[in-house]
């Protein structure tokens, strides 16, 4: 389970990149949150990984405080990002095995990493080919595969979908499925309202560090996500919203 | 874990092309350099033996010991066959010098001066590889060890793990530096393979010794540059920056600082020009020549009378006179010359101190003065070896003194035949290699502590740094 209490980081410029934020993403849960450039999801996932300490507030993944157990919370974690590049010399199994292994799980063997690529979507002819000549949408299956066989409790995603192809976005939302109906925590920071209403359980709307709204599927079912999305970025002043997790 | 990192960091290094491109002009740079220092040592191993012969020759050769006084002998300086790693100032400066009864002995007759080109591009030894092609490759290696990682996003992913920052870090070192250090232990291997095959290079112990401890200062000068290139990328967010800021830094401590250094030094403890010493030295020599002809021919009219009482009598004490006095003016000769020197090399020395502690804020300073004494190339083996000729100048002038005094016979006027068995020999004790490190210990010290400061400094800064 994912979880923030009152979370808020405010840079040493002064900026307050987040204001106290509380939510959480209970197992079995796909969480996606929007909201334009800055308005704090990068930074909400940065909290959750340690990446930088919190002003105040606490980050829980598998109710461990990240700020004073960083090792330990992030055992329970998988990260996806949004422009990952690997190392570009090394094929896609030697980069799964290299991060598998940083994961600690070290007695996989070519055909665990065969399955798993095979499962995110790669074709074969990649698994052995060098990083560096794979498209957008091949390392990021890649990056989702690192995921996979990390096998964790809880998975981050920044933006992970931005330049897929309708294909390899339709693969990969099936992924996060698949990953949800195992009993995984899934929260998700994207701008994809289309892919994220497809997948998502709930979402919520970040404008200038604060969560200003959050809604069920059920709630958005008769919703034109577009213009609440444009309703909600646009609205001044931030107004927050009565929040439940 | 640690294993996996430094696996991977060897991994990621050996599989990129730099690293094709490091091997291959290293495997060419140093195979090229041993060679050419191989055929060097061939070449002035025999010039140095046929020197010695022609010496000797042109000695047996002279009519008499007057005309042997006034050639004098020629001492060579035996080449030095770890000249074939660090050529030092052995081209630079003369390996001979001149020895007779009125001149001061200097160096003469250096590569440089015979043919002035070499002075223009100067010696591919591995010593100027290591200090200015390795150096650059460990800055190639290291520029983006942080932040390319940073710059990829793998340094998030790798965090987003229970991996400890110092681990990494660790890792990152340890695979990276046995990544650079690859391309040159393999050519390194093959240039000592070619030293060992070579029939006219004979490494003695010492010289083996000598040898591991060069390498050593040569590993422990990219070490230098590599934990500098991780500190820097450990401290930068553009691995284009963390290029910049490494080469600028190359500059300044491989070309600026020690050139800088020489001109500080000669600026704050300036010294006598040699052509100013050398006019004082001439100037006492004509003063002491003409004291010399006043001398005789005082001697002469003072006794004027005995020649006419017994011509036999007067013929040897006149000899007994030319050889005490000649004696004694060659004396004051290389006393004069001893002083003059002695004030000239104290300030040359203390100038000298004054621009090597100067330079080695300088890595490349310390490598370059550690491994030329350790080479026995440097400057202080040349002093050593000139101070060697100095010393033996005042024992070859009173044996060629005898010999001047005993070669006339007034009776018949003939000459005595020249014989140079007993001539004193030269002798040149090769500084010994305890004596070699502890003058090196220095240059150790510095290149340690620049490491240890390079290193912990990226340590802390990576274990603060910004993966965002």
């Amino acid at each position: 389970m994912l979880e923030t209490i009152n979370l808020t980081k405010r840079y040493e410029d002064g900026e307050l990149a987040l204001d106290g934020l509380t939510f959480k993403v209970e197992p079995g849960e796909i969480f996606c949150l929007f909201g334009a450039n800055g308005a704090g999801k990068t930074t909400t996932i940065n909290l959750f990984l340690n990446f930088i300490p919190p002003t105040s507030g606490t980050a829980l993944i598998e109710g461990i405080d990240v700020a004073k157990d960083p090792l330990k919370a992030k055992r329970h974690v998988s990260f996806v990002s949004e422009n990952v590049t690997l190392y570009g010399n090394f094929s896609a199994i030697q980069n799964l095995d290299y991060f598998s292994k940083l994961a600690g799980k070290r007695n996989l063997t070519k055909k665990d990493y065969a399955a798993v690529l095979e499962r995110v979507g790669l074709q074969k002819e990649a698994f052995d080919k060098r990083v560096k000549n794979f498209s957008k949408g091949m390392r990021q299956k890649l990056g989702i595969a690192i995921a996979v066989v990390k096998d964790a409790a809880n998975v981050l995603l920044d933006e992970p979908t931005s330049g897929l192809d309708p294909q390899s976005g339709r693969e990969f939302l099936e992924i996060l499925v698949q990953m949800r109906d195992t009993g995984k925590s899934v929260f998700m920071s994207t701008h994809d309202i289309f892919r994220a209403k497809l997948i998502a359980d709930r979402i919520g709307f970040m404008r200038k560090g604060r969560l200003v709204m959050m809604k069920t599927a059920k709630e958005l079912a008769h919703e034109d996500l577009t213009d609440l999305y444009i309703q909600y970025m646009e609205e001044q002043p931030a107004q927050p919203a009565a929040l439940s997790a | 874990m640690l294993r996996d990192i430094i696996k991977k960091e060897i991994l990621d290094n050996i599989t990129s092309p730099k690293f094709v491109f490091t091997f291959l002009l290293c495997t060419i740079l140093i195979l090229l350099s041993v060679y050419t220092g191989v055929t060097n040592y061939r070449a002035e191993k025999k010039e140095y033996t046929a020197a010695l012969a022609l010496n000797k020759k042109n000695m047996e050769s002279q009519p008499n010991y007057a005309s042997l006084a006034g050639i004098g002998i020629k001492v060579s300086k035996p080449p030095q066959v770890l000249g074939t790693m660090v050529t030092g100032i052995e081209e630079a400066v003369g390996r001979v010098a001149p020895v007779n009864i009125a001149a001061d002995p200097n160096l003469i007759d250096s590569k440089y001066s015979s043919n002035p080109v070499f002075a223009v591009f100067g010696s591919l030894d591995l010593m100027f590889i290591v200090k200015i092609v390795l150096s650059l490759f460990a800055i190639l290696f290291t520029y983006d060890a942080i932040v390319g990682e940073k710059e990829k996003g793998t340094l998030k992913l790798a965090l987003s793990n229970d991996v400890p920052r110092d681990r990494l870090i660790m890792g990152k070192a340890i695979g990276g530096y046995i990544s650079l250090l690859l391309p040159l232990l393999v050519p390194l291997v093959l240039g000592l393979l070619i030293l060992l095959i070579t029939p006219d290079i004979l490494l003695s112990g010492q010289d083996w010794g000598r040898l591991l401890l060069i390498f050593l200062m040569f590993f422990l000068y990219l070490s230098v540059f590599f934990s500098l290139g991780l500190f820097v990328s450990a401290r930068t967010s553009r691995s284009s920056t963390s290029f910049l800021v490494l080469l600028f830094i190359w500059v300044v401590f491989v070309m600026v600082i020690p050139k800088v250094a020489v001109i500080a030094a000669g600026q704050i403890r300036p010294i006598p020009s040699v052509h100013e010493i050398t006019a004082k030295k001439d100037a006492f020599l004509q003063q002491i020549q003409s004291e010399g002809q006043k001398g005789v021919i005082e001697w002469r009219n003072k006794n004027a009378a005995d020649a006419q009482k017994d011509v036999k009598a007067y013929q040897e004490k006149f000899r007994q006179f030319i050889q005490d006095y000649q004696q004694e003016l060659t004396s004051k000769i290389d006393e004069s010359n001893a002083a003059f020197e002695r004030d000239y090399q104290q300030k040359k020395r203390a100038q000298q101190s004054l621009a090597v502690n100067l330079s080695r804020i300088s890595p490349a300073s310390a490598l370059t003065f550690g491994s030329m004494t350790l080479a026995r190339t440097g400057v202080d083996d040349f002093d050593r070896f000139l101070a060697s000729v100095r010393a033996y100048k005042p024992i070859y002038t009173k044996w060629i003194n005898s010999k001047l005094g005993q070669s006339i016979n007034f009776q018949t006027g003939e000459t005595v035949q020249l014989k140079i068995d007993d001539m004193p020999q030269h002798i040149y004790e090769p500084q010994w290699l305890s004596r070699s490190l502890a003058r090196t210990i220095p240059d150790f010290a510095l290149l340690a502590v620049m490491i240890i400061v390079f290193f912990v400094g990226a340590y802390v800064s990576f274990l603060r740094y910004d993966v965002r």
